[in-house]
């Protein structure tokens, strides 16, 4: 009899959050989305790389601020598949849960997906995008080629000349650059790491000509002078000390850029109401001091803010110009 | 000598009391983490970094530098006693660390043997980077694609030592090797490679389920089928603490060994992409060149000394280009990267400069780390040596849950256990035919960095194979390659020349 008293009182025990959780949702149909339990952000790539950093950043803000309801929020790396089966799960979610997760996502990301994969983003409820970065030419210490001028005098006279990058977005870029100069890619060619540190250590050995990089990357290694900038793959100059590289229309070219754009998303089957607070949420990071000085200024990207109706916008018609540049 | 002034102000720092508490907590950590399956120094580090943002930088890199460093040593406890490697560098230690243990009933030994070793390595690798590292680091800088082709070349040969008996099976177990490892994205073009459709493949077969898999889950079903022949135990004998500890004869075995690994292991650190796993497989694919006391395989403490130096001389080896130059040899060191930059630290070429508190600070913390760890593990070795006297009854569903939750927490989902079941099937089956699955596992690691470091030096040389001959490194390794190849068929040609002169006779 004892027993039977003691697994009713347990099951009671174990039962009643469920019964608690209810009745905070019941106070939740009406009035604005507040978060009423943790939250899940998922990142497709390994802690310490931008991405990561991007989403700490974040959920720093967020806690520092209170702008979550006081609710946990826990980070969960899923790079299975590069990324994708991450990527499938987020955009899967139903039901409540939906509410409550949200996925770092970058055009990096969005162009081996649409490339290797049927997913879109369509599948999934876009959130806030943040902010963007962008991309620079770089020689090493004791160059062949002291600019970029001399670069391209150097292909028309016949050399062959080794670009060395990472993936997604830098190879993206490469490919808009060579078109841009009439070039093809074995007059140019392109070599893919894993990383811009990668990269960035074949420039330093001169294994290869030319390197191409995003400035939070690169920027000790010029403050060393171990590389210098000799091209800005943007419509305007950097600032500070990756001043000194030309745009092309500088050149007597159109400018070239592809913009990686780091932003976040949500699953598509959460709710307009938690879609909007999370879209405010990440308005007041964008606003705040320590956003705009540790991560904005110390990585040198660009600050864009655009709320979902934007983004939504801004996706879709990135999503259609890359299909059409692949052929898909 | 100014480098050892910098040191002694690094010794300053470490000293204080607080740093040498989390000093001693990193080890301890990373004792834990290495011992236990699945969870390699990458994930520990990972998952500790967040909770040292908080801290001073100097304080948080000093506590995950001790940790990633402890870690080589913890990984070799659940290889040598379970046969399931901790972490990947561990893999070779379980090759002869394991027999050493059940066959020869020798695990006290076979633990002290390792962590001797891992201090040894650690020690050289720690010295060299005191003096020489950025030195060393600007060395790695030149080993470009075509070097790193011709260098991984030479270590491909060395799978030939490691195919045991049948020549034929290890070929054809090598090219299992590369095949696997050919899954998932193609690291150039970022293409899909062999996915077969599958949301899954497209990431490739992670290498910790698979090693968990083919060596720990395919020795538990060894252990199931052998349960009728054997006895109760792994070990019947009592082990007492006297009875583990090691010979003076012994510790003249092991030192050859380790001193030769840890100068190996703390080059092929500071190369490029290698890392502590190519470290170990290459010291112990070394040591078979030279004379072992036991055969390598059955239990020899030369094998287990040569992997474990090198492993913890690597690690100690791939700090010098993160610190010198700001580039991440192994995955852990580019998490440790992203740790200084969230503790605003801008790692890269001015560090050293800009930041030598802290760098001689690490530098310092990791002497003192190594000595903390050898310290507690030897202390703990008498009692762990007593999980081989667990009834294998008990041990086979407990090894089975290890193995479980390990591969588990590598991918953080089910895919990983999938992986470890499936390849625990294969590889109790090969090893049940006579086919030693080491070949496998060298080739899985080395094959996608050869590939890649190829392609790469096809492309810089527009598709020429004057790459191998244009650069003097490049060069040197390949006369090596040559020898190594052509050594065994000239030895051979000659004896039958020799036996054909004998036969007119």
């Amino acid at each position: 009899m004892k027993k039977l008293i003691l697994a009713m009182l347990m099951a009671s025990v174990l039962v009643s959050p469920i019964f608690a959780n209810g009745e905070n949702e019941k106070q939740n149909v009406e009035g604005p989305f507040v978060p009423q339990q943790s939250i899940e952000w998922y990142c497709t790539s390994s802690p310490g790389g931008g991405s990561d950093i991007f989403t700490r950043t974040i959920i720093d803000i967020i806690n520092e601020e209170n702008l979550a309801n006081g609710q946990n929020i826990v980070i969960q790396y899923k790079t299975d598949g590069a990324g994708e089966i991450g990527r499938n799960l987020v955009s899967n979610t139903k039901g409540e849960k939906a509410d409550y997760t949200l996925l770092t996502f970058n055009s990096g990301d969005l162009m081996p997906m649409v490339k290797n994969t049927n997913k879109r983003f369509e599948d999934f409820q876009p959130i806030s995008h943040m902010a963007v970065d962008k991309h620079l030419l770089f020689v090493g210490e004791n160059p062949k080629y002291n600019s970029f001028e001399e670069v391209i005098e150097g292909i028309k006279a016949g050399d062959q000349i080794v670009l060395g990058g990472s993936k997604g977005d830098d190879i993206a870029c490469y490919n808009a650059l060579i078109e841009e100069l009439g070039f093809d890619n074995t007059q140019l060619s392109f070599i893919s790491h894993d990383g811009s540190g990668a990269a960035i250590t074949a420039m330093l050995g001169g294994h290869v000509d030319l390197l191409i990089s995003k400035p939070a990357a690169a920027s000790q290694y010029v403050e060393a002078g171990r590389i210098k900038p000799v091209l800005a793959l943007s419509t305007s100059r950097f600032p500070g000390n990756l001043n000194s590289a030309p745009t092309l229309s500088e050149l007597g070219y159109n400018d070239v850029e592809s913009p990686n754009w780091r932003s976040v998303v949500a699953p598509a089957a959460m709710s307009e109401k938690a879609a909007q607070f999370w879209s405010d949420v990440l308005k007041k990071v964008s606003e705040s001091d320590k956003w705009k000085n540790d991560y904005i200024n110390v990585k040198k990207l660009v600050p864009d803010y655009m709320d979902k109706n934007e983004f939504k916008e801004y996706g879709e018609k990135f999503q259609m110009n890359y299909l059409k540049s692949i052929g898909k | 000598m100014q480098n050892l002034e910098l040191l002694f102000t690094g010794f300053v720092t470490v000293f204080s009391v607080q740093n040498v508490l989390v000093t001693m907590l990193g080890a301890v950590l990373g004792l834990l983490i290495g011992a236990m399956p699945g969870i390699g120094s990458l994930a520990g580090v990972a998952l500790l970094l967040p909770l040292t943002y908080k801290f001073n930088p100097t304080t948080a890199i000093i506590m995950l530098g001790a940790l990633y460093y402890s870690n080589m040593y913890g990984g070799s406890f659940s290889a040598i006693l379970l046969n399931i490697p901790g972490d990947s560098p561990a893999v070779m230690t379980a090759i002869d660390g394991y027999p050493m243990a059940t066959k020869r009933k020798r695990p006290g030994q076979a633990l002290y043997t390792s962590n001797i070793s891992s201090f040894t390595g650690g020690l050289i690798g720690i010295c060299i980077l005191t003096f020489m590292g950025p030195a060393l680091a600007e060395l790695g800088l030149k080993f470009g694609p075509a070097e790193m082709t011709s260098l991984l070349l030479v270590a491909m040969t060395s799978i030939g030592w490691l195919v045991g008996s049948n020549p034929t099976k290890g070929v054809v177990l090598t090219a299992v090797g590369i095949l696997i490892a050919s899954m998932g994205m193609d690291t150039l073009t970022g293409s899909p490679r062999f996915d077969f459709g599958s949301m899954y493949l497209l990431g490739g077969v992670p290498f910790i389920p698979f090693v968990i898999g083919t060596v720990g889950f395919a020795q538990v079903m060894k252990l199931v089928d052998e349960k009728d022949k054997k006895s109760n135990n792994i070990i019947n004998e009592k082990l007492t603490i006297k009875g583990s500890m090691i010979s003076l004869h012994e510790l003249k075995r092991l030192l050859p060994p380790a001193i030769r690994s840890g100068f190996l292991g703390t080059f092929v650190g500071v190369l490029p992409g290698a890392g502590a796993t190519t470290g170990a497989f290459l010291g112990y694919a070394t040591q078979k060149a030279f004379k072992s006391e036991e055969p390598l395989g059955t239990g020899a403490i030369e094998g287990i000394a040569a992997c474990e130096s090198a492993n913890n001389a690597a690690a100690a080896g791939s700090f010098a280009p993160l610190l010198a130059l700001g580039i991440p040899g192994s995955g852990t060191g580019a998490v440790l990267l992203g740790g200084l930059m969230m503790w605003g630290l801008n790692p890269g070429p001015l560090l050293f400069t800009n930041q030598p508190e802290f760098c001689w600070s690490l530098i310092a913390s990791l002497f003192l780390a190594n000595i903390i760890t050898l310290f507690i593990a030897l202390g703990i070795i008498p009692f762990l040596v007593r999980i081989l006297t667990v009834p294998i009854k008990l041990m086979i569903p407990a090894i089975t849950m290890v193995c479980i939750v390990g591969s588990y927490s590598s991918t953080n989902s089910l895919y990983g256990v999938v992986v470890m079941l499936i390849s625990g099937v294969f590889g109790f089956l090969f090893e049940k035919n006579g086919y030693s699955t080491a070949p496998m596992l060298l080739s899985f690691v080395l094959a996608p960095l050869l590939e890649s470091n190829m392609r790469k030096a096809f492309i810089i040389s527009h598709g020429s194979l004057d790459f191998f001959v244009k650069s003097p490194i490049s060069l040197v390794l390949v006369i090596l390659l040559i020898l190594i190849i052509s050594t065994p068929i000239i030895r051979g040609s000659l004896k039958i020349v020799k036996n054909k002169k004998q036969n007119k006779k």
